[in-house]
C-alpha cells in the first residue's frame, strides 16, 4: 500500500512539478520569508535553496523510477528468454527400430496370428477344439478364406521386407548386422558358460545378439517354406500343370510341419524372450515404440552403444541433453 | 394306479385268451379254407387285368405257401377284405401291419422296425400316392416269405440285388459289374450289397442329410467295412485308406462342412466300383486325369504321379516320408535346443537371486 501511494505521489510530483508535502513546505517557507520582509539577498538565497531542494528531489525520483523500470524489464527479458523448462528425461532413449520396421513387424504379427489360428485346426483336425473352431467360424470354407487373407498379409510383408533390405539404408545396414558371424558362436559359448556359472561376464552384443539373429533367420526360413508351399497348395490346379502330385504332397507336408515348428518357435522362444523373461515381463515394448533406454542399450547391446557414443564424440553435432536418434532411414534412396 | 394297472393286466390276459381261441378256430377252419380258395387260385392261368391294362397273375402256389413263414395262416388272415365267394367289392393290397407291430398277440416278430419304413424314401413315396413305390410285399415277397437268413428268401443277402433290381434296373446292371458283387458272387459273403450301404427300412434319398449315402456320410458308411481289419483285412484290402482319406484335405473339408469336396464315391465310383488294377476302374492309373478332372479343371497325367492315399509316416510314401522325417527331427532338435537355452537362463537367474540372499 505504502509503496503504491509513494509511487502515485512521485508520479504526480514529476508531472505536476512537486509532491504535496514538498509544495506545502516550500509554500510555508516562502510565506515566512515574505512575512519577514523579503530582501534582495534573502530572496536570492531562498531561490537557490528552492532550486537545490527541487533538483535533489527530482534526481531521487528519477533514479528510483529508472531502477524500477529496469527491474521490470529485466524480469520480462528473463521470463521470455529462459528456455521452456524441458522435461529432462529420467533415462536417455535411443531409437532402436524405425517406424517402417515396426510397421512390418505389426503386419507380420497380425498375419501370423490369423494363419496360426486358422491353420492349426487343419493339422489337428481330430481334436475337439478344432471342431469348436470350425463351428465358431462357420465351416471349412470360412476358415480357408481367413487363412488366405492372412497369407496375403504374410506375402505382402515378405515382399516388402525384401524391397526394404535393398532400398533402405537402414534395411541394408541391419541386414549386414544380422548376417551370422563366427562371433555368434563364441557369444553362445560364452553365454552357456555364464548360465552355468563358469563366468560372470555375459557376452557383449552388438546391434543384434545371436538370440535376435536366430529369431530373424527362423522367420526368414519359415517365410520361404510357408509362402512357397502355400502358393503351390493355394493354386493347386495350376501347380499340378507343371508338378507331379507327390510334389503337392511334399508341399502339404512341409507346410503343415513348418507351420507347427514356426508356431512352437514363436510360443516358446519368441514369447520367452520378449514377454516371459523376468527382465521383460510382461512385455518388451521396443518393437512397438521403437525406443530403447540407455540403460538397456548399455546392458544388452554394449558394442552398439559404444560405437554410437564414439561416433557422437567425433561429430558432436547433437547437443548434450537432447535425446539422441539413430541415423534416420525414413526416405529411400534419396539419402544414399 | 396300481389297481388300474392290475385291471389292465387282467384285460390283456383276457384279450390274449380271446386271441388264442380265435387262432385255434382259424387253424381248425384252415384245412377247409385253403382248398376252397385254391379251387380258383390254384390254377396257374388265373389272372386279372387292372384298369391300367397291366395283367397280374392271381395264381397261388400251394407248395410255396406251405414252405413260407406264413404256412400256418389262413388266406383271410391277410386278405381280410375277402368275405364271400365270388369276391365282392374292391380287393385291396394286403396290409402287413395287421399283425406286424410290437406287442402283437399272434406270434409275429416283436419288433417295430417297420415304423422306420414310413420315413424312408419308399414309404414317403408310397404315402404320397406313388403306386410304383414299394410296400412291404414288394421286397419281402407275398406267398413266398421266408426269414432273411433263409437262402430262398427274397431278402437273403444273395438275392437283395435282384430284389432291388426289379425296380432299380440300371443300377442293378451296373452293380453286377462291380467288385462288390464280383466278390460276393465269388463267395466273399462279407462283400457289400445294396442294403449294406443304403440301409433297409431306413433307406433315404442320397440328397437327404439323414441318408447313409449323403455326401458327408459316405466315408463313414464305407468305413464300416473298409476300416475294419476283421471285414476287409482277410481279403488283403488295406484298412488305412479310411485314415489317410480322413487326413487329406478332402477328408478334413468334408468333415467340417465342405459340400464340393470329394468323398470315397467321387473317385471310386458308386455302384460300379472296381479294383484300381481294372482298366475300367475310375481310379485306374490311366483314368486318374479324367476322374480328378471331374472337379479339378485341367487335370492331367501329373495327378497320377504319386500315391493318392498318402501316409507320410510310411516309407512307401517316398519323398513325402523323408520330408516328414526331416521336419520331425528338425522340430524336435530345435525345440530341445531352445528349451534348454531358456531353462539354463532361468537356472542362472534364480541361482543368482538365491546366492544374493
Amino acid at each position: 500500500m505504502d509503496a503504491e501511494r509513494n509511487e502515485a505521489q512521485a508520479t504526480r510530483g514529476v508531472e505536476a512539478g512537486l509532491p504535496d508535502s514538498l509544495r506545502r513546505e516550500l509554500e510555508g517557507e516562502i510565506r515566512r520569508a515574505v512575512e519577514a520582509e523579503l530582501t534582495e539577498e534573502l530572496s536570492q538565497e531562498l531561490r537557490d535553496r528552492i532550486v537545490a531542494r527541487l533538483k535533489a528531489e527530482l534526481a531521487e525520483e528519477i533514479q528510483a523510477r529508472i531502477a524500477r523500470v529496469k527491474a521490470e524489464l529485466e524480469a520480462e527479458i528473463l521470463a521470455r528468454a529462459a528456455p521452456v523448462p524441458a522435461p529432462v528425461p529420467a533415462v536417455r532413449e535411443f531409437e532402436r527400430f524405425s517406424w517402417n520396421f515396426r510397421t512390418q513387424h505389426m503386419i507380420l504379427l497380425g498375419s501370423c496370428l490369423i494363419l496360426i489360428i486358422t491353420g492349426l485346426p487343419l493339422k489337428f483336425h481330430e481334436a475337439r477344439i478344432s471342431q469348436l473352431f470350425f463351428d465358431l467360424v462357420g465351416g471349412v470354407q470360412m476358415s480357408t478364406l481367413l487363412h488366405r487373407i492372412g497369407a496375403v498379409g504374410l506375402i505382402a510383408v515378405g515382399a516388402y521386407h525384401f524391397f526394404y533390405l535393398l532400398a533402405f539404408r537402414q534395411g541394408r545396414r541391419d541386414f549386414w548386422e544380422l548376417l551370422p558371424r563366427p562371433r555368434d558362436a563364441t557369444d553362445l559359448f560364452q553365454m552357456l558358460r555364464y548360465f552355468l556359472g563358469k563366468t560372470n561376464d555375459k557376452p557383449r552384443f552388438g546391434r543384434f545378439s545371436y538370440v535376435e539373429k536366430f529369431d530373424y533367420w527362423a522367420v526368414y526360413w519359415g517365410m520361404v517354406i510357408m509362402i512357397g508351399s502355400g502358393l503351390i497348395l493355394w493354386f493347386l490346379e495350376t501347380s499340378l500343370q507343371y508338378l507331379p502330385k507327390f510334389a503337392a504332397d511334399i508341399a502339404r507336408e512341409a507346410h503343415s510341419d513348418e507351420g507347427l515348428l514356426a508356431t512352437l518357435a514363436i510360443i516358446i522362444w519368441h514369447f520367452y524372450n520378449v514377454h516371459l523373461n523376468p527382465e521383460n515381463f510382461p512385455m518388451n515394448w521396443t518393437m512397438f515404440t521403437g525406443k530403447i533406454s540407455e540403460e538397456e542399450m548399455r546392458r544388452h547391446h554394449p558394442l552398439e552403444y559404444e560405437e554410437l557414443m564414439a561416433a557422437r564424440a567425433v561429430h558432436p553435432a547433437v547437443p548434450r541433453g537432447v535425446p539422441a536418434r539413430r541415423a534416420e532411414d525414413s526416405s529411400p534412396m534419396a539419402q544414399s | 394306479m396300481r389297481g388300474r394297472s392290475m385291471a389292465m393286466e387282467t384285460g390283456r390276459g383276457v384279450l390274449f385268451a380271446l386271441g388264442a381261441a380265435l387262432a385255434l378256430l382259424i387253424m381248425a377252419g384252415r384245412a377247409e379254407a385253403l382248398p376252397k380258395c385254391l379251387v380258383c387260385h390254384g390254377k396257374p392261368t388265373l389272372s386279372k387285368t387292372l384298369p391300367s391294362g397291366r395283367v397280374i397273375s392271381l395264381f397261388v402256389d400251394e407248395k410255396q405257401l406251405k414252405l413260407s413263414v406264413h404256412a400256418g395262416r389262413a388266406c383271410t388272415d391277410c386278405h381280410g377284405d375277402i368275405t364271400a365267394i365270388p369276391h365282392k367289392g374292391e380287393i385291396r393290397r394286403v396290409s402287413c401291419v395287421r399283425c406286424h407291430y410290437r406287442g402283437n398277440p399272434v406270434g409275429a416278430p416283436q419288433t417295430d422296425i417297420y415304423v422306420e419304413y414310413a420315413k424312408s424314401v419308399h414309404g414317403v413315396a408310397a404315402a404320397s400316392g406313388n403306386t410304383k413305390a414299394p410296400v412291404c410285399q414288394d421286397c419281402h415277397g407275398n406267398h413266398n416269405i421266408h426269414p432273411p437268413k433263409d437262402p430262398t428268401s427274397q431278402m437273403h443277402k444273395a438275392h437283395i440285388p435282384e430284389t432291388c433290381g426289379r425296380c432299380h434296373l440300371a443300377v442293378f446292371s451296373e452293380f453286377r459289374e462291380s467288385i462288390h458283387w464280383q466278390a460276393f458272387a465269388g463267395g466273399k459273403t462279407d462283400s457289400a450289397v445294396c442294403t449294406d450301404c443304403h440301409g433297409e427300412h431306413t433307406i433315404r434319398a442320397h440328397a437327404s442329410p439323414e441318408s447313409s449315402t449323403y455326401i458327408s456320410r459316405v466315408p463313414e458308411t464305407c468305413s464300416r467295412c473298409h476300416a475294419s481289419v476283421a471285414v476287409v483285412g482277410k481279403y488283403g484290402i488295406k484298412t488305412e485308406q479310411v485314415a489317410t482319406y480322413g487326413r487329406s484335405f478332402h477328408g478334413i473339408a468334408i468333415k467340417y462342412g465342405g459340400k464340393t469336396v470329394a468323398n470315397c464315391a467321387s473317385c471310386h465310383g458308386v455302384h460300379d466300383i472296381r479294383p484300381s488294377n481294372d482298366p475300367k476302374s475310375a481310379v485306374h492309373m490311366d483314368n486318374i486325369p479324367k476322374t480328378c478332372g471331374k472337379c479339378h479343371t485341367g487335370a492331367n497325367v501329373n495327378y497320377a504321379k504319386g500315391k493318392i492315399h498318402v501316409d507320410p509316416t510310411k516309407k512307401e510314401a517316398g519323398l513325402v516320408y523323408w520330408v516328414s522325417l526331416f521336419f520331425k527331427y528338425l522340430t524336435i532338435s530345435v525345440m530341445v535346443g531352445l528349451v534348454a537355452h531358456i531353462s539354463l537362463d532361468l537356472f542362472r537367474r534364480f541361482r543368482r537371486r538365491g546366492s544374493a540372499d
